[in-house]
């Protein structure tokens, strides 16, 4: 098998990313011409003001940086995992009468246990608002 | 095959077949439904009690791993081997006395805890859940025969012993005993996925009975099968805090509160080695060539580093630490030759087994006079331990017999633990295999060196600030020792009742060679 | 085949994960690494259970994303607890015992 042949002979699959291949790099070419295009006509006349971080017009006050409130963080996390936990809900679900019974006690038990880690931010009090 | 085409099969089998609810067997799974209903327990009095009604935490968990320890023991008695879920779970002799271990072991840590974290300004209850859930991912991984069940024993015996050694959360050590804990052991199992993977890409199956016959076969020639064995038994020899993988270890056990150190140096090492004695026994048995080496080297470098460095230590649990990476050495010792035949592998079990066991009584014995001692001295340096016998008679008689029992010096149990690692090793023959019992022969009196300064000390030093007030030992430490120093003496004068536990556990290999 | 393309693919998230987490020295940036490797291993798994037919590896991915998930949560905590102490979350700083 030649080389040219061994090519054509890859898969549809890869050949579909073809498309995706073609279109990026039209992509990419447009927006560095128009870029690159707008560099070459446009004036440069370089200002401090002009590079400070764009407010709506207002001064920026301090740095990027600036931290968050920690309790987004406890928010964050109980989100994260409880959303997480509901990866084992969907297999359950998409076959929800070929488990039957069986399969919802067992869903009750998981959700109860996850149910418990709920009660418990409740308790800490981590979940009250300021 | 095309891509597609297999990935719409697997669709259309799994709508073709039926939902059958499999078959539950509850007395296999007793000690687990104890340990569970026990955490929810646990966790249920600690949110709904008041502050002066903690202690309830402590008791309710002592008794919650007691009465775990019911099933297991009627389960020994039945004496049937149980395979549930596919062979995904197995109960049988071998993960039973290792179940008991494990119990025991947490047991123990809790009559450790209870003046130590009630004493502490830190929290109670929450405490006492993360060890029981943390025992619970032990039990589970005596039992666990598939890729996917050890991996979710190991998170699960692993994610609270990381919060437990970070337990104290305001001191810069206590900080860092959680961090280094933490990084290494997630990235160790984030290795031993990967090698997980490439085992399951070459087999299709994560049962380890179906790996084991395919590692026998022709997928155990390939590279792949070499590389997966290797990345998954390095994340384990991260657990067991093996030489090159054991930087983690002294800083967390120094950092960690006194009753975590000994339940990890005990506990949690020894579910490093369960989950190595089922994949070395029942997946990767076929593959000798390429664990045995690997096992040699780590063995050899773990009780050779681990004891040099013991040797400079001037405080008392970073000793300890390191002690405890070189009795990890002589445990993997007798895994390097398991390979050999079926009656080394059977010796080698045996072997690993008896260490785990009597190692376990004598460690936490020690750890239990380490925090007895501390309470008065208030300090970790061996300075601090001068002259304990003036003060503390019975401390010095009961430290000395477990520094010994650790030597491996008869009458105390040590040496049966010795004796059943040089007899393994030997058994196989072969120049590799006697090089390897003169490291081990060397270490054992390297070792002998630290362990009997320590009793030096004790025995003929001076009490350095000339305190010499007797220590109060709490009554749950009490309770502790006694259980240790019972099952150390006991196994050094009558070494058939370990030998026993250690001939029940060669059923796992059993299974490894009857295929 | 089309499986060695995914298998580069895991192989290289997993070598740039290992280098994260041995050359980065800001916990948050190590964390990251980690779930480089972690999403390596899920690759190699959907991979393989598409490629031997067996829904095993599927299921193994699930239960690596839910407790890659409670992971990460535990080590943020970690992290945050070092900040409040510190000040900061560069790692090579936390070495006070120098084990």
């Amino acid at each position: 098998m030649s080389a040219v042949t061994r090519f054509l002979a890859v898969s549809d699959f890869l050949r579909s990313y073809l498309t995706v291949g073609i279109f990026a790099g039209v992509a990419i070419a447009l927006v560095a011409g128009i870029l690159g295009l707008g560099s070459l006509i446009r004036p440069t006349r370089p200002q401090a003001s002009k590079y400070v971080n764009y407010e709506s017009g207002v001064d920026p006050v301090g740095v990027g940086w600036s931290q968050a409130e920690i309790r987004y963080y406890i928010f964050a996390l109980l989100f994260v995992l409880f959303d997480v936990e509901a990866v084992f809900i969907f297999p359950w679900a998409t076959r929800l009468e070929a488990y039957g019974t069986f399969g919802a006690v067992e869903m009750g038990i998981f959700i109860g246990i996850l149910a418990l880690g709920l009660l418990y931010a409740w308790r800490k009090g981590v979940l009250r608002w300021l | 095959m095309s891509f597609p085409a297999t990935a719409s099969a697997v669709l259309a089998v799994g709508d073709a077949v039926p939902f059958r609810s499999p078959a539950l067997d509850w007395h296999a799974l007793a000690p687990e439904a104890v340990l569970v209903a026990t955490a929810v327990v646990v966790l249920l009095v600690d949110l709904f009690t008041a502050e002066r009604n903690k202690w309830l935490a402590s008791t309710l968990s002592g008794l919650g791993l007691l009465g775990a320890l019911v099933p297991v023991i009627t389960l020994a008695v039945d004496g049937n081997t149980r395979s549930l879920f596919g062979g995904a779970y197995v109960v049988d002799d071998f993960a039973l006395v290792m179940k008991a271990l494990f119990l025991v072991a947490g047991y123990v840590t809790i009559l450790l805890s209870t003046d130590y974290i009630g004493e502490g300004d830190y929290w109670e209850g929450e405490y006492y859940l993360l060890v029981v859930s943390s025992v619970l991912g032990m039990t589970l991984m005596a039992s666990a025969r598939d890729l996917i069940t050890i991996f979710v024993a190991l998170e699960l015996l692993s994610i609270p012993a990381y919060l437990l050694a970070g337990w104290r959360k305001r001191e810069l050590t206590g900080n860092e005993a959680g961090m280094k804990y933490y990084l290494m052991g997630v990235f160790a199992s984030a290795v031993m996925l990967y090698g997980m993977s490439l085992v399951y890409g070459g087999t299709g199956t994560t049962v380890l009975a179906g790996i084991g016959r395919q590692v026998a076969g022709s997928f155990g020639a390939t590279p792949v099968a070499a590389l997966g064995i290797v990345f998954v038994l390095v994340g384990f020899g991260f657990k067991v805090s093996a030489v090159p993988f054991h930087n983690w270890a002294p800083d967390t056990y120094e950092g960690a509160p006194t009753p975590i150190t000994a339940f990890l140096s005990v506990a949690s090492k020894a579910a490093g080695f369960v989950a190595i004695l089922q994949l070395i026994f029942v997946a990767f048995y076929g593959r000798d060539e390429v664990y045995g080496p690997m096992m040699w080297v780590l063995a050899a470098l773990t009780m050779t580093v681990g004891n040099l460095i013991a040797l400079r230590q001037t405080n008392v649990v970073r000793l300890f630490a390191y002690s405890s990476v070189a009795q990890a050495g002589f445990i993997l010792a007798p895994l390097a030759v398991a390979g050999d035949s079926p009656a080394v592998a059977d010796d080698a079990i045996r072997a690993v087994v008896s260490y785990l066991l009597i190692y376990t009584a004598m460690n936490l014995g020690a750890f239990a006079v380490i925090l007895a001692v501390s309470r008065k001295t208030r300090s970790g340096e061996l300075d601090s331990w001068g002259g304990l016998f003036e003060y503390a008679p019975g401390l010095t008689v009961l430290m000395t017999a477990f520094l010994f029992a650790l030597a491996g010096i008869p009458p105390l149990g040590g040496w049966f633990a010795k004796f059943q690692v040089f007899k393994a090793v030997l058994g196989a023959g072969g120049a590799s295999a006697y090089i390897l019992a003169v490291v081990v022969a060397v270490n054992s009196v390297i070792a002998l060196y630290y362990y009997a300064n320590l009793a030096r000390l004790m025995w003929f030093q001076s009490v350095p600030d000339g305190d010499r007030s007797p220590v109060r030992v709490p009554a749950a430490i009490n309770l502790a020792l006694a259980l240790c120093v019972a099952f150390t003496v006991a196994t050094g004068f009558f070494p058939g009742l370990v030998g026993h536990f250690g001939d029940a556990a060669t059923d796992l290999v059993a299974v490894a060679l009857r295929r | 085949m089309l499986l060695n393309q995914f298998l580069i693919l895991s192989a290289v998230l997993f070598a740039i994960g290992v280098y994260g987490v041995i050359a980065r020295r800001n916990g948050v940036a190590v964390l990251m690494s980690i779930e480089l490797i972690l999403n390596a291993v899920n690759i190699n798994l959907v991979a393989f259970s598409a490629m031997t037919g067996t829904l095993a590896g599927q299921v193994f991915a699930l239960f690596v994303i839910a407790i890659a998930a409670a992971e990460v949560g535990v080590g943020l905590a970690i992290v945050l607890v070092i900040y409040r102490n510190r000040r900061s979350i560069d790692l090579d700083e936390v070495d006070l015992m120098r084990g």
